[in-house]
């Protein structure tokens, strides 16, 4: 019992010393950041209490368009609105392709396992890249293709909110779709055959069988999934920054890119850091509610 | 237990033999300058100059590493000066920088290159009459074009000495354009301009700074301005839609914003797709890299704004190179002397000239001509007095490219009237100042 005990703290202290250095204690470091008016380079920062959590939310008013209407409000809450909608779309496109992509591999035809690998793919390539990538395929490709055969709506892709928004949309569907198809596989894969079989002797179609017996039973995979997919939405920096810079005129900045441009591009750490800290409790709360909401949906067999 | 005792006697083992590693490599050299600078353009020969001087001095390393372009140069030396990996030599871009950096900078007024300065060419490195910044080297932009086109449109390009003579000039090649006529000796024009909106320095800091330049005067009563009044500002407009309204994207003008940089110069002018292009020396290279013919024949044409000085392009130091306070005695020298040769001896300046296609900031490379047409048209232009002055550098934080660049392209979107752009960006400039 002792020795367990030891080995036990052996294998953890590790990752526990790693995450306390790179995580909690520069969460802690952060927070108290956010009530200074350290602008990055000078080493002697003064306390401003509470100022940069109300500059938040007064300073830098724009209007922006909110249930088709236009209104005044901070940029961070139009930040935090775009960035909602796009965590919305893409969760919804990401699990049903994923979902739809694990059905597909798992019916066990010839070259399934290929098709694993290649949808599994983009994952494995980095944000960035993929960001240039497809900047490259929506801005030249599509172009020359829309110009080529006058479809207008191949035209000027990522010039304007709308198709800036999609792309994104687009983009972070390509990468996360297989990852989440593996997660999927996992839980179809994990469904006892016996009951496929009985449903057959019972003569139900595939459709009925994924409602009554393939849903309920991966609705565990559906918590992790929708947590995944709903917290890199959320936290979505590199493809943002790399396919759109939040371009045009800002429109299509999302949460992290803004307090990355607050801290490095307007020199004001203090009031990004105060936005990272809103960030953080804004995210946690809605993936805890995600996840408290999905749990209860779960079923045990 | 004893397995574990072993295996952390081995995992301590290696973590202080990273630790070593990194002391011993130090220790070898004794004076290791690093640069790290934001000229994507020079990296390879700043590289081969950084050989030549290791050549001449031994004892002492150069390391140099490149992030470029705009705002991303800034955060990386931020993030870069955090991690307590601070650089030697660095690039600050004028007041703005010299204010924000004022705790890192090294006084550099005593060093041989100060008394050889062009006219007025360190004032954006200047505080309290200490110099904190070496040049450069002059840079200038304006209306880029293409010689063999207006040749071939019958397009006499000395004449366009303001807004008139300029837009009858554009008006009249559009035309050619069109119809056709220019076909057979440049089957891939399609239009007279191509005008990077996706790139808000290009229009954020470029362009509106020929119009700012003329209501503020320089850089530094730029940075001194608690308020602006943007008095040009129909003029800016005139140059804005001008290039907008001959531009490829003429028909649906928010397409421009997806116009980047390399597709104004290397898919842009550089094929002979678009005859003029807003855009400075600095493409000389990338222009030549893919039809070393067109580069041989550009040449500037003025940027004018109605109502003040419409004959002139806009010429000023794009940067400087600044020394590390912090660092230790022998770096700094190092760091100054590199500096020095760099600039001042003849195997630097062959360099700075002929490798970097520099514009020299300082007084005696006689002996050292400007080969490039780009270069040479933008002496022209200073040797006639006809150049205005760059103030973008006394821009407050982020508002040239972040505020103004990112209005602009909402008002080529169609999102907001330039009246609000102008409005707006005024009102964002105050409560910056």
């Amino acid at each position: 019992m002792k020795r367990s005990k030891l080995s036990f703290w052996v294998f953890v202290a590790p990752s526990l010393i790693a995450f306390f250095l790179v995580v909690v204690i520069p969460m802690f470091s952060g927070i108290v950041m956010s009530f200074t008016d350290w602008d990055g380079i000078n080493n002697s920062p003064n306390f401003v209490g509470f100022s940069n959590y109300v500059k938040v939310f007064t300073s830098d008013i724009v209007s922006t368009k909110f249930m088709f209407i236009d209104l005044e409000m901070p940029k961070f809450i139009s930040v935090f609105i775009f960035t909602a909608k796009f965590a919305i779309a893409s969760v919804i496109i990401i699990n049903i392709l994923g979902f739809g992509l694990a059905l597909l591999v798992t019916r066990g035809f010839k070259g399934s396992n290929l098709l694993r690998s290649v949808f599994f793919i983009p994952n494995l390539i980095g944000g960035l890249i993929l960001g240039f990538l497809w900047q490259f395929i929506f801005t030249k490709a599509f172009n020359s293709i829309g110009s080529t055969y006058h479809i207008d709506f191949l035209l000027g892709w990522l010039s304007n909110t709308n198709t800036g928004f999609w792309g994104l949309v687009i983009v972070l569907s390509w990468q996360m779709a297989g990852y989440m198809m593996i997660i999927y596989i996992a839980a179809i894969q994990n469904i006892p055959t016996s009951l496929f079989e009985a449903a057959d002797l019972d003569g139900a179609n595939f459709f009925s069988k994924l409602q009554n017996i393939i849903f309920p039973l991966v609705a565990q995979a559906f918590t992790i999934g929708l947590f995944l997919t709903l917290s890199n939405a959320f936290k979505l920096f590199d493809q943002n920054l790399a396919l759109t810079g939040g371009g045009p005129y800002h429109s299509t900045q999302m949460l992290a890119l803004n307090i990355y441009k607050t801290a490095f591009v307007m020199s004001d750490f203090g009031q990004a850091q105060a936005k990272a800290v809103l960030f953080l409790i804004a995210v946690s709360a809605i993936t805890l509610t995600q996840i408290s909401i999905s749990k209860r949906k779960e079923i045990e067999f | 237990m004893k397995k574990i005792t072993t295996l952390l006697a081995l995992m301590l083992a290696l973590v202080s033999s990273v630790f070593a590693n990194s002391n011993s490599e130090k220790a070898v050299e004794p004076v290791e300058v690093n640069v790290f600078q934001f000229k994507v353009e020079i990296s390879e020969e700043l590289q081969a100059a950084a050989a030549l001087y290791e050549a001449q001095h031994p004892g002492v390393k150069i390391v140099i590493q490149t992030v470029g372009g705009g705002d991303d140069y800034g955060a990386a030396l931020k993030a870069k000066f955090q991690s307590g990996n601070e650089p030697d030599i660095y690039n600050v871009g004028g007041p703005q920088d010299i204010k924000d950096w004022s705790s890192k900078l090294e006084d550099l007024s005593d060093q041989p290159w100060v008394d050889m300065a062009l006219d007025g060419i360190l004032s954006g490195a200047t505080v309290d009459n200490k110099v904190y910044g070496l040049p450069f080297g002059m840079e200038g932009y304006g209306f880029a074009y293409n010689k063999r086109i207006f040749k071939a449109a019958g397009i006499d390009a000395s004449a366009i000495v303001d807004y008139a003579s300029l837009q009858e000039a554009v008006v009249a090649l559009d035309i050619k354009i069109k119809n056709g006529d220019l076909k057979a000796d440049f089957p891939l024009l399609e239009a007279v301009f191509e005008y990077a909106a996706k790139e808000t320095w290009v229009t954020g800091l470029h362009t509106s700074n020929v119009a700012l330049s003329q209501e503020l005067g320089n850089v530094l009563t730029a940075f001194d301005a608690k308020n602006i009044e943007f008095k040009y500002a129909d003029g800016l407009k005139k140059l804005m839609d001008l290039q907008a309204d001959y531009s490829s994207s003429a028909d649906n003008k928010a397409l421009l914003n997806a116009v980047d940089y390399s597709t104004q110069v290397d898919t842009g002018i550089a094929l002979e797709r678009v005859a003029i292009i807003q855009q400075g020396n600095w493409i000389y290279g990338g222009v030549k890299n893919v039809d070393p013919e067109v580069a041989e024949n550009l040449g500037f044409l003025p940027m004018p704004i109605v109502g003040a000085k419409e004959d002139s392009i806009p010429v000023g130091v794009p940067m400087y190179w600044a020394v590390n306070n912090g660092t230790a005695d022998a770096d700094k020298a190092a760091a100054k002397d590199f500096l020095t040769w760099l600039y001042t001896s003849d195997a630097g300046k062959d360099v700075i000239v002929n490798k970097f296609n520099f514009i020299p900031p300082l007084k005696g490379y006689e002996s050292f001509p400007v080969k490039d047409p780009l270069g040479q048209s933008i002496m022209a232009f200073a040797n006639a007095g006809k150049t205005i002055p760059w103030v973008f550098m006394g821009y407050p934080s982020g508002w040239g490219m972040d505020i103004l660049g990112a209005k602009i392209q909402a008002y080529y979107a169609g999102e907001m009237s330039w009246d609000d752009v102008v409005a707006e960006s005024v009102s964002e400039w105050q409560s910056a100042r």
